[in-house]
């Protein structure tokens, strides 16, 4: 499977030219050929799901707001890949600039937006030279700015770089934290295709769903959708760290089963050790456990695992892995990104936290496992936004499957 | 229509609301604690979820919105368990201190505990810790108690517009804190106060020194300290107030106080009350009983009048008085002394700017309810800082702006900067050039339309005669006014608010034509900003020496008739002497007998120094006040009045709204009215108001627009101009069309010129003698530009000599670099101090009051901080 | 201060870059820092120290003349970044949020910084380092003086 990684191949994948040179920027000028409205139903007909985590369909979003009156529009792009586990944007954003410039104008035309913002992670800071520099090169030759191509269509691209705060990477706080704001999100409704950056409609999405753009605009639906499965279309890229032989990014078809992706993408657990548990997609989705190992990566099929597959950040666990303290270590990772926002998930989580850190010193009590569940219970539903409930499912996903080592009876030498 | 149902009870509503909107609508009470009335919907506390039939997940009610036929449940045992989690949850990080804690009692989280919380905690981690922080003279801080729910900073942010503090630190990490982390410098307007749902943020005026429960008492009244008229409830503990609080649903001001009317009230028990009657004797003043006070007071006037004739007799009213004190001592000068002197600092600015407004717009056209500005399509602001000044006044013109509404401002308003369009800032007195610029801009967007054909002809004239070159007379450039002139075209219906410092000038007349002609074009309302609670009721009483109450001219017979048969009195038909007049008029000996009621002449009038001079010469000086002052110092006798809490009374804000101001608390001195009844009693007249009632009761015969008004009717909050009375509508003298001739200047810039400052923290008469607003300012300073600090080169707090022809003195320095040019800003607070004290006037021939413009001032470096302290 | 407006379209968008650049003239988020961030985008300094200290890359005290940052999140703490940091602790004498008494080096245990797949990972300054060991950590940082 090659598309989304395919220039990064060719030497100087970076440069515009050889972006170029191994094919890019054509669908920009057959997307400028076409009416915008025929993109956005294209791209709604392909089924494409947004690839940040919550899988929702490219093509409505793109609907709404190329509906919406108002203008200016703006089209962000969530590049702040902040979720632990998670690097698969990487690629594209340090290797392969163009290709994300080129699908976010294509897209900036579908919709009818003049302004752009890449929302780049502050952890990246190679990425934001690459990009900048990417951006310069696209105005000089003509595929930025306020006549692009010659066909009388504008528009501006800038990097907002972020500065560390992981609930920026939900698309209000995103829109607040642009607005000079603190990154806390908003109430929806309004939702941003109506009353996003500015009060304007706004799109946004992921940086590897822009990525899909010019390929699904160049092929067109019907071929794209052959790639995956029904339900969710398209190539994806699957970042797998941890314990295997050859971590890295991987773009395989949607619906690829976990057992490939592990033993034979990644050649296996690392010193032949045996496998304990996965992380499917990013410390926000719960743990499974090893005898998963068929279930199909695809936003239908893991549900039906008890998990999900948020941005396909799978962390691989084994056989000496200590989970309770994973587990402490992402309920802290919550806790330290919590925006405070909200009750259940300031408080709430902070109290997992502060429970998991007292086990994991050998101070646990009987009733502290039970305690756990109930907390999470109680956050989950509850606060505003899904980062917290992220944090109550994932802890209620370690109790449920690991429960014997989270109390402290099976520990991980057993 | 959007039918909805919760807990089995259907609602009909016609436009979409929340969940907890309709449910209040409709009775039905959900638990709320970051939800607040005066706030946009936050949704963070997550106490107020309800269940929601079809929707999986609870909803919190105070975002949601209903849609048709949607079922709601609010006290399932699924919502009670949710409720109680979430309390649990605000308990993890919470002190638990309500015994300690001055919420307890009214404490929102408390409150909700005893009803949905856990009765035990489970947490037993250790808790975040902050210390209670009393860094600040005003404000105590406990973060430990803070939910979170950012209503603070929502009120300080989105209503109070100061951004003064903010949540630092993110997630459970997170607190509530000024800037500085520990002194707030805000505006004090306390508001945050008033919608921390628990003991986070607490007044230190009164900590510790009472619980919610010992409240004996509660009296919704009108706040004493500026023209906007503040509703409040004073909550009162044996005879004394132990702070006010509001409610979102009191008042014209909807929950909002500032300052003044927050923590300025403890005025009324300092140390300068006077509570016995004092009498000049032997060079000094000594106690005396009221007895002899009022026999010496009404036996001199008598003396004095019957010597030199009634024409010798003046007297000033006050502002600071209710409307039933100020009609009295009117009726005391006219009916008894037979003398249409009486006046009042209302002169100088408020009564002359709205006679001329009325000349040509009609009686009652400065008269506008005061949400007229947030709904008018624009406001243009001049001669005041509204939010420095009246504050709550202020806040609407922030919260037009923050609508979108365009707004252009003329002169130095840091309290309006960020809020302003468009802010013109033009050099020292240059304001009519600038106007005129403004106006002929306009004209030639916006022709005169021909509905008064009587005013465009002034306008015509007018336009030939200024039609100088002035494009650089202001020190603005072209692109200002250009930009100005633009946002003015847009406007239709726009709210002008005028301050003082318009009508103080030699100039005031020109200013003021020029600002009707704008009104004209823009079809603007006009809002006077009234400095002092009754500055509107001081008009409406006859508080002038030309007018009668309810605005009647003194000078039309068939008018003074229906007052002389009531009074059963003849009333002198002349204009009697304005405030300043008299002052003049003592001095050279012509006047000889002064009643001053609550009004301290030698620090609110200009060059004290002449000013003690013509006090001194007078026979007699009766000072009725509250407080101890500098004229009351020199008087031969002293009358002390109740004070505004002390008595009923009534005053009439600038919006011509009479709002009741009610007695709290018992005080030992004698109601103002009451003191006049009793020497002109003493003088021998026939005079029989027993109660407040009566005075009013009269009033509604005497005064045509005044008619059938009751103390109840006011406290419906309805009592607006002209009440079921007739307004004046074709009496109106000729125009007389002042001397347009704009007054050619020597060139201002360049030298320093002094200003009264326009205080947020006091005002002068009564705010000096608050102790809390003492706490938050010095009491006099001289506030400098950095234009003027390059000559000086001085650091915010070394000190500095002004003087000026009149007067010398060391004032500390604020450097302020909004203040652009080289003026210099006193406030006039301190007596020895004062901006006033330096200022030589003359008399605007059009008005009659002082004008103030043009007091150049020296200033220079004397010493800095440090030598000071090492001094 | 000068930050290019033009650059980010909206005026809202400057406040980020703003305290960047400020942070790169004082070091780290001073009360004199954001002040003249306020000075300069006409903005409250309580709003932007409300901002300022919501992210977690501006800095809350004065830091060393390099900045480690290393990341000790879950695949970061799986391949041994924890030992990295007590190592490092022990060397300069710094618990983590610290900054060694000659000012040359701070701590800071990073949350992801997106190097899972070639974990254990720092960042020193805006130099990216992957596939730590006990060995190679030191010898990079001997390049930072
Ligand atoms: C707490 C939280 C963190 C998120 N972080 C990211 C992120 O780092 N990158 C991302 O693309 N989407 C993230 N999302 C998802 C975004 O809110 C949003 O769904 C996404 O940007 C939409 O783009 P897409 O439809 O292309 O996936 C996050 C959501 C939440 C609730
Ligand atoms: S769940 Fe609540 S506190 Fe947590 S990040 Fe979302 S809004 Fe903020
Ligand atoms: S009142 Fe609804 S969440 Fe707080």
């Amino acid at each position: 499977m090659n598309i989304l990684l395919k220039h990064i191949e060719y030497p100087e994948s970076t440069e515009l030219k050889g972006y170029c040179e191994s094919g890019g920027y054509k669908a920009l000028s057959k997307a400028l050929d076409m009416k915008p409205s025929d993109i956005v139903d294209e791209v709604r007909r392909s089924g494409l799901r947004g690839r940040g985590g919550a899988g929702f369909p490219a093509g409505m979003k793109w609907t709404i707001a190329s509906m919406d009156p108002k203008k200016p529009k703006y089209l962000i792009c969530n590049a702040d890949e902040g979720e632990p586990g998670t690097f698969k944007d990487k690629p594209i954003l340090e290797k392969n600039p163009h290709l994300l410039i080129e699908g976010m104008a294509i897209s900036a035309y579908a919709i009818g937006a003049e302004y752009g913002y890449i929302y780049l992670r502050g952890e990246y800071p190679e990425a934001k030279e690459i990009l900048e520099k990417a951006i310069i090169d696209s105005y000089a030759a003509g595929y930025l700015g306020d006549n692009i191509l010659g066909k009388g269509f504008k528009f501006h691209l800038f990097v907002y770089f972020g500065a560390g705060a992981y609930i920026c990477g939900e698309e209000t706080a995103m829109i607040e934290s642009l607005q000079g704001k603190r990154g806390q999100p908003r109430i929806k409704p309004p939702f941003p295709v109506n009353e996003g950056f500015l009060a304007k409609p706004t799109v946004i999405n992921n940086v590897e769903t822009f990525a899909n753009i010019p390929y699904l605009v160049e092929v067109g639906a019907y071929a794209y959708m052959k790639i995956g499965t029904p339900e969710s279309p398209g190539p994806k890229l699957f970042s797998v760290s941890g314990s295997v032989n050859k971590p890295g990014v991987y773009e395989l078809p949607m619906g690829t089963t976990l057992r490939e992706i592990i033993y034979e993408h990644c050649g296996g657990i690392k010193d032949g050790k045996k496998l304990k548990a996965v992380i499917p997609g990013g410390v926000s989705t719960p743990i499974m456990t090893a005898d998963t190992l068929d279930c199909p990566m695809d936003f239908v099929n893991l549900p039906k695992y008890g998990s999900m597959l948020g941005s396909g950040g799978l962390i691989v666990f084994d056989e000496t892995a200590d989970l309770r303290k994973v587990c402490l270590r992402i309920t802290e990772f919550f806790e330290h990104e919590s925006c405070g926002k909200c009750t259940p998930c300031r408080e709430g989580v902070g109290w997992l936290s502060s429970i998991l850190k007292r086990m994991c010193s050998g101070e646990g009590k009987p009733e502290d496992v039970e305690l756990l569940l109930e907390i999470s219970k109680n956050i989950l539903g509850k606060c505003f936004c899904a980062l917290g409930d992220g944090a109550a499912i994932v802890v209620q996903g370690f109790v449920n499957n690991f429960r014997p080592e989270m109390e402290g009876r099976a520990g991980a030498q057993a | 229509m959007i039918t909805i149902t919760i807990n089995g009870k259907k609602i009909k509503l016609n436009k979409p609301v929340t969940i907890l909107e309709a449910a209040r609508k409709s009775g039905i009470h959900i638990p709320t604690l970051c939800d607040h009335p005066m706030l946009e919907p936050f949704g963070g506390c997550r106490l107020c979820l309800v269940e929601i039939e079809k929707m999986p997940k609870l909803q919190a009610s105070c975002t949601q919105q209903v849609t048709d036929g949607m079922v709601v449940w609010t006290e399932t045992e699924k919502v009670v368990e949710a409720r109680r989690a979430m309390l649990e949850f605000l308990l993890v990080n919470h002190p638990l201190d309500c015994p300690y804690c001055d919420k307890a009692g009214e404490c929102d989280l408390q409150d909700n505990t005893m009803k949905y919380g856990p009765a035990i905690g489970r947490f037993k981690e250790g808790k975040r810790k902050h210390p209670e922080c009393y860094d600040d003279p005003i404000i105590v801080t406990n973060m430990e108690r803070c939910i979170l729910c950012s209503r603070c900073i929502r009120m300080c942010s989105d209503v109070q517009g100061a951004d003064a503090i903010t949540i630092t630190n993110r997630g459970n990490k997170s607190y509530v804190e000024p800037f500085s982390g520990g002194r707030f410098d805000c505006e004090y307007c306390g508001n945050c106060i008033t919608v921390c749902p628990v003991g986070s943020l607490m007044s230190r005026l009164h900590k510790h020194t009472y619980r919610p429960w010992y409240i004996e008492k509660e009296v919704e009244t009108i706040c004493s300290f500026c023209g906007v008229g503040c509703s409040f409830v004073a909550q009162i503990r044996g005879d004394s107030i132990v702070r006010v609080e509001t409610r979102p649903d009191l008042g014209l001001n909807k929950g909002l106080l500032c300052v003044k009317g927050r923590f300025g009230f403890d005025y009324t028990v300092s140390s300068a009350r006077l509570k016995s009657p004092l009498i000049e004797r032997n060079g000094g003043l000594k106690q005396t009983t009221w007895a002899e006070a009022l026999s010496h007071a009404a036996g001199k006037l008598k003396e004095v009048k019957e010597k030199y004739g009634p024409a010798a007799i003046g007297a000033i009213a006050s502002g600071l008085c209710t409307n039933e004190d100020n009609y009295a001592l009117q009726r005391l000068m006219r009916s008894v002394i037979g003398a249409n002197n009486i006046d009042s600092t209302t002169g100088f600015f408020y009564g002359p700017a709205q006679r001329f407004f009325e000349d040509i717009f009609g009686q009652g056209a400065t008269l506008n309810p005061m949400q007229g500005i947030t709904n008018s399509d624009g406001v243009f602001v001049i001669g005041a800082d509204p939010s420095a000044v009246t504050p709550v006044l202020g806040l609407q013109v922030r919260a037009a702006s923050r609508k979108g509404i365009p707004v252009v401002t003329v002169g130095h308003m840091s309290g309006l900067k960020r809020f302003a369009t468009c802010s013109l800032n033009p050099d020292a007195f240059s304001e009519p050039a600038l106007l005129n610029m403004l106006i002929s801009g306009l004209m030639k967007k916006r022709p005169v339309c021909g509905e008064n054909i009587f005013f465009e002809d002034i306008i015509k004239k007018f336009m030939l005669s200024t039609s100088d070159n002035i494009s650089d007379a202001c020190g603005l450039g072209k692109s200002d006014i250009d930009k100005a002139v633009d946002e003015l075209n847009l406007m239709t219906n726009p709210a002008i608010l005028i301050g003082r410092q318009v009508v103080q000038r030699s100039d005031a007349s020109v200013l003021l034509l020029q600002l009707s002609v704008l009104i004209y074009l823009l079809n603007g309302r006009i809002y006077l900003i009234s400095e002092l609670p009754n500055d509107q009721g001081l008009v409406d009483m006859g508080c002038q020496p030309d007018t009668l109450p309810g605005g009647r001219p003194v000078f039309s017979d068939s008018m003074r008739k229906r007052y002389e048969d009531s009074y059963g009195a003849e009333i002198p038909s002349a204009q009697g002497m304005r405030l300043m007049e008299m002052i003049q008029a003592a001095h050279e000996g012509k006047l000889k007998a002064l009643y001053v009621m609550g009004e301290n002449l030698l620090l609110n009038l200009p060059d004290t120094g002449y000013v003690k001079e013509a006090l001194l010469k007078l026979e007699l000086l009766v000072v009725q006040d509250t407080l101890m002052n500098e004229t009351a110092e020199l008087a031969h006798v002293v009358l002390p009045a109740c004070s505004w809490p002390e008595a009923e009374g009534s005053y009439t804000n600038f919006e011509g709204r009479m709002q009741h101001v009610k007695k709290a608390v018992h005080g030992e001195a004698m109601e103002g009215w009451k003191i006049i009844s009793e020497i002109a009693k003493i003088i021998g007249v026939d005079w029989d108001f027993l109660t407040v009632v009566d005075i009013l009761a009269e009033l509604t015969k005497v005064s045509p627009v005044h008619k059938g008004i009751t103390y109840s009717e006011m406290d419906s909050g309805n009592c607006l101009w002209p009440y079921n009375g007739e307004p004046l509508r074709d009496i109106a003298k000729d125009f007389v069309l002042p001397d347009t001739k704009l007054i050619k200047r020597e060139k201002c810039s360049g030298r320093s010129y002094l200003s009264a400052d326009q205080q947020l923290f006091h005002s002068g008469t009564i705010g000096r003698n608050s102790s809390a607003l003492n706490l938050l300012m010095p009491a006099s300073y001289a506030r400098i530009g950095s234009a003027l600090n390059e000559k000086l080169s001085v650091k915010t707090g070394d000190t500095a000599s002004i003087s000026s022809g009149v007067k010398s003195a060391e004032l500390d320095v604020i450097i302020d670099p909004d203040i652009k040019g080289m003026m210099v800003f006193v406030p006039n607070t301190a007596a020895d101090k004062g901006a006033l004290s330096f200022m030589k006037w003359s008399m605007n021939k059009d008005f009659k009051n002082p004008a103030l413009d043009g007091n150049e001032i020296e200033i220079s470096k004397l010493r800095s901080k440090a030598e000071e302290v090492a001094a | 201060m000068i930050v290019k407006q033009r650059a980010y379209e909206a005026k809202e968008a400057l406040l980020m870059p703003a305290l960047y650049a400020a942070q790169r003239e004082h070091g780290w988020m001073s009360p004199e820092a954001m002040k003249s961030v306020a000075r300069a985008l006409d903005l409250p300094p309580a709003t932007v120290k409300g901002f300022a200290t919501f992210y977690d890359m501006f800095r809350k005290k004065p830091v060393g003349k390099h900045v480690i940052q290393l990341c000790t999140n879950v695949t970061c703490i799986l391949s041994g970044s924890e030992d990295l940091l007590s190592m490092l602790s022990d060397k300069f004498g710094i618990a983590p949020n610290e900054t060694t008494t000659d000012g040359r080096f701070s701590l800071v245990a990073m949350e992801c910084i997106g190097a899972c797949g070639t974990a254990p990972a720092m960042i020193v300054n805006t130099d990216f380092y992957e596939n730590l060991t006990k060995e190679s950590i030191f010898s990079i940082l001997e390049n930072y003086k």
